[in-house]
């Protein structure tokens, strides 16, 4: 009874180390396994590889540094994707803290690999403040919210929007979020101006999003590191994501053996605190 | 004066975003909705200025003072200014300003910024460990059942948990999504998310009908 | 005399309401009725309300037609058509229903019927645990979530950090309120202030109580977390809109050996609350805590209101689900479309 005394009352420090350790081991002894694709995921994919090709679409970078390991790997497959299909991206961010820097990272990255040059087949407008204005607005006129690109050039002197206005000539958004921004998206943007959508977004998040997979508003739905694997394997450019899948299967693991000691330290004490009494 | 002007400003503004949404763009009544979310935008800007302000106000204030602690407010108002003044000065003078590729602050949000934000994100997989181990308990039925179909949804988003679970005859990742995700769990999320717009509905109708002043600090 | 009157009012009250539902029911059950000729035939009534304001719209679209080229090209087009969106009708009467049951039980609030509400233990604990604060003489940790003040759930973070800060000051608990932008800083200070006048402890009140600490999520986090961990509060309440610090507040605060009440409408922080707290709001708990805590009638009067609302969306999803188990749902769904 005693082990089971010092189980419940261990210091939190001994379970912080094995997880340390829970995330370092799969990465030096990789285990590798199948990675299965959810409907969601599939249906995501499907739909983008079912717009016409050289299309405008938005790719919209709506998390912050934190969750670069959730989220960066969706962005990027996202580009391969729209990429092979030569369609004309427009990034924006409505994350003030590294949103434009990462889209400028993201993009400038991969560009090269399919010959996209800035301005022609893809631009960055940047951030600006008040999220619900800019959704609206850009419903309107997207030169209303964004005069200017990130870089200060004026939408006139970019080849790519000489034909995009506002939402009317965007065929597809697809919004990278960590955060609530996804919902007004979904509230101001598809359910009022009609543009299909899908959405990426962290594990904590992505039970949220069903219900609009569900009622059809979002067309597909990425829910965190193991969404953004099954959209690496989609778009056949395995990168961050799956290699992570290690480490996130034996976390999973050792919190479900954590739980399950718990439970067991939870009962034995009680048996023997009614024993007692 | 001090209460009803700003309530009378509550009450026209906020009745003029519920109006002007049942007119079309173009129209003088649907075109209020557009101008004043254009001044959203501006006076969002500017108290980003008013942040920056206040937290050299506050922190200077301690650092005069040398309150417990001063070095670490020194360090913050340094961080502050090495971090903006590069980033608003043009890039035309030296490629270290500005905020382009190679920039002071370009340096500073890569190298310093990020991997720190990261890895204070990172730090909650230790906090859920230590929370789940220490709170989740079959006290009754009910957690009981939470608890199986945790377990069961965190083996299924995982490969190796997932390469477990088809070991069991039947479909259970099918069923999981069908079923957990796509059923009991959508309809809870609905739930809330209806229940929650309506309590944000009801309070925004408050505020603009000027019953709730509370914010102001008022009744 | 007063209860015939009250059964009048119900009587209206559901007529005004729920008859046009049962009404476009039964309509639609017979599915004889296009959605796009509902919408005409409700807009005709409408209609009548909005020729002024139609034909002046008109005029100032023709000053606009003679003003600088539009922007864009659709904007030639889109003047053309009515000014009134008629494909929103749906969502004006759902408004107009709202903003009727609000103002409804708020004037019988007001005139002394007795509204019933159901208890929320996070919210009774919440002078129990402020009581605790002192008779330990530690702090009190309010943290009103970390959106900005245009987020609703913010603004009701701050109505109720008034409500606690009247009874930090009734016990002169020392209070300390961390908030991550300026404006929330400039409301959460008005808020504290006018409370502790409220009480007459002006003298107590101290302009630091409500300090801006960080416009970064984390470093928002690593500062309160700290604080928790020299300070050790005896009591945390976080109350408004939190993201992915929510798990690292709590836990911190547990490890701190605080009794912790929680309230957010983000559906997503709710578990990490509920495992790490021993109270937590959930959802629209949060936006009825201002009401719950003053007690006042009107405030009552408007949760009242909410919850009929809630009932007739319920009756409506009951309709809609038989309604397609039947096989005649088109109809009835698309009365709800095209927001």
């Amino acid at each position: 009874m005693e082990f089971w005394k010092r189980i419940e009352g261990i210091d939190r420090r001994w379970i912080y180390l094995i997880v340390g350790i829970a995330v370092i081991v799969p990465f030096l002894l990789p285990i590798p396994f199948p990675i299965s694709i959810t409907p969601e995921a599939q249906m995501l994919y499907d739909h983008i590889e079912s717009l016409p090709d050289s299309v405008t679409v938005m790719l919209v970078f709506d998390y912050y540094p934190s969750t670069i390991a959730e989220c960066e790997p969706m962005a990027r497959s996202a580009l391969h994707q729209f990429w092979r299909k030569d369609c004309k991206i427009i990034t924006l961010s409505n994350i003030p803290l590294g949103g434009p820097s990462m889209a400028e990272t993201v993009t400038r990255e991969i560009a090269p690999e399919y010959n996209k040059v800035y301005g022609e087949d893809y631009v960055n407008l940047g951030y600006k403040a008040n999220y619900v204005a800019v959704l609206s607005g850009m419903g309107t006129s997207i030169r209303s919210i964004f005069p200017t690109d990130n870089s200060g050039t004026n939408l006139d002197d970019i080849p790519m929007m000489d034909s995009v206005f506002n939402y009317e000539q965007v065929s597809f958004i697809f919004e990278v979020a960590d955060n609530a921004t996804a919902d007004y998206w979904v509230s101001i943007v598809n359910a009022q101006y009609g543009v299909p959508m899908g959405c990426g977004t962290t594990a904590v998040s992505a039970p949220k999003y069903y219900a609009f997979v569900g009622s059809g508003q979002f067309v597909g739905l990425l829910g965190g590191m193991k969404g953004a694997a099954e959209y690496e394997l989609l778009v056949e450019k395995p990168g961050n994501a799956v290699i992570g899948m290690g480490a996130q299967s034996m976390v999973h693991l050792l919190i479900i053996a954590l739980v399950i000691l718990g439970n067991i330290g939870f009962f034995m004490l009680g048996k023997h605190r009614r024993r007692v009494s | 004066m001090k209460t009803s002007f700003p309530v009378a400003v509550a009450f026209l503004t906020g009745m003029a975003l519920v109006v002007s949404f049942f007119f079309r763009e173009g129209t003088l009544v649907g075109d209020l909705s557009k101008n004043l979310k254009i001044w959203l935008t501006i006076v969002g800007g500017f108290t980003l200025l008013l942040g920056v302000v206040s937290i050299t106000r506050v922190n200077w204030a301690g650092v005069k003072r040398q309150k417990s602690g001063w070095g670490y407010k020194l360090l913050t108002l340094v961080s502050i200014f090495v971090m903006a003044i590069p980033s608003i000065l043009p890039a035309s003078w030296s490629p270290l300003f500005g905020r382009a590729e190679g920039s002071i602050y370009d340096w500073l949000f890569t190298y310093l910024d990020s991997p720190m934000m990261a890895t204070m994100f990172a730090t909650l997989a230790f906090y859920i460990a230590s929370a789940a181990y220490r709170a989740f308990r079959a006290r009754t039925v009910e957690s009981t059942i939470l608890l199986l179909v945790a377990t069961i949804v965190m083996l299924w988003r995982v490969p190796m948990g997932e390469a477990f679970l088809n070991l069991f005859p039947g479909d259970l990742p099918g069923f999981l999504n069908a079923f957990v995700m796509n059923g009991a769990n959508l309809a809870v999320q609905r739930g809330i998310i209806i229940g929650a717009a309506l309590g944000a509905a009801s309070m925004s109708l408050r505020i603009i009908l000027g019953i709730e002043r509370t914010y102001m600090g008022k009744g | 005399m007063i209860k015939s009157s009250d059964m009048a009012r119900k009587a209206l009250l559901w007529a005004i309401v729920v008859g046009p539902l049962f009404l476009v029911t039964i309509v639609t059950a017979q599915d004889s009725i296009d959605t796009s000729i509902a919408g005409d035939s409700l807009a005709s009534a409408a209609a009548t309300v909005v020729d002024s304001l139609d034909s002046l719209a008109a005029e100032m679209a023709n000053v606009e037609d003679t003003a600088p080229p539009a922007e864009d090209t659709t904007e030639a087009a889109v003047v053309a058509e009515s000014s009134f969106r008629y494909d929103r009708i749906n969502a004006a009467i759902l408004v107009l229903v709202f903003s009727a049951a609000i103002l409804i039980f708020t004037r019988w609030a007001r005139q002394g019927k007795e509204l019933f509400l159901r208890k929320i233990p996070g919210l009774e604990a919440v002078e129990e645990a402020v009581g605790r604060a002192t008779e330990m003489g530690r702090p009190v940790l309010y943290v009103p979530g970390i959106a900005e003040l245009d987020e609703i759930e913010t603004i009701a973070g701050i109505s109720i950090l008034g409500r606690v800060a009247k009874i930090t000051a009734q016990y002169e608990t020392p209070l300390m309120v961390p908030v991550r932008y300026p404006l929330v800083l400039a409301a959460g200070q008005e808020v504290v202030e006018q409370a502790y006048i409220e009480m007459g402890k002006k003298d107590a009140y101290d302009k630091d109580m409500v300090r801006y600490v960080a416009g970064e999520q984390f470093a928002f986090t690593a500062n309160v977390n700290g604080y928790m961990m020299r300070e050790r509060p005896a009591t945390n309440i976080y109350m408004g809109a939190f993201f992915a610090e929510s798990l690292l507040l709590a836990e911190t605060g547990n490890a701190a050996g605080s009794i912790q009440i929680a309230g957010t409408a983000r559906p997503e922080q709710l578990p990490f609350f509920i495992a790490a707290c021993d109270y937590t709001l959930m959802g629209e708990e949060l936006y009825a805590a201002s009401a719950y805590l003053s007690k006042e009638p009107i405030m009552l009067g408007g949760l009242k209101g909410q919850d009929f609302v809630k009932m007739l969306i319920v009756i409506g999803i009951v309709i809609g689900v038989i309604l397609v188990a039947l096989g005649y749902g088109d109809s009835y769904m698309q009365l709800f479309q095209s927001v």
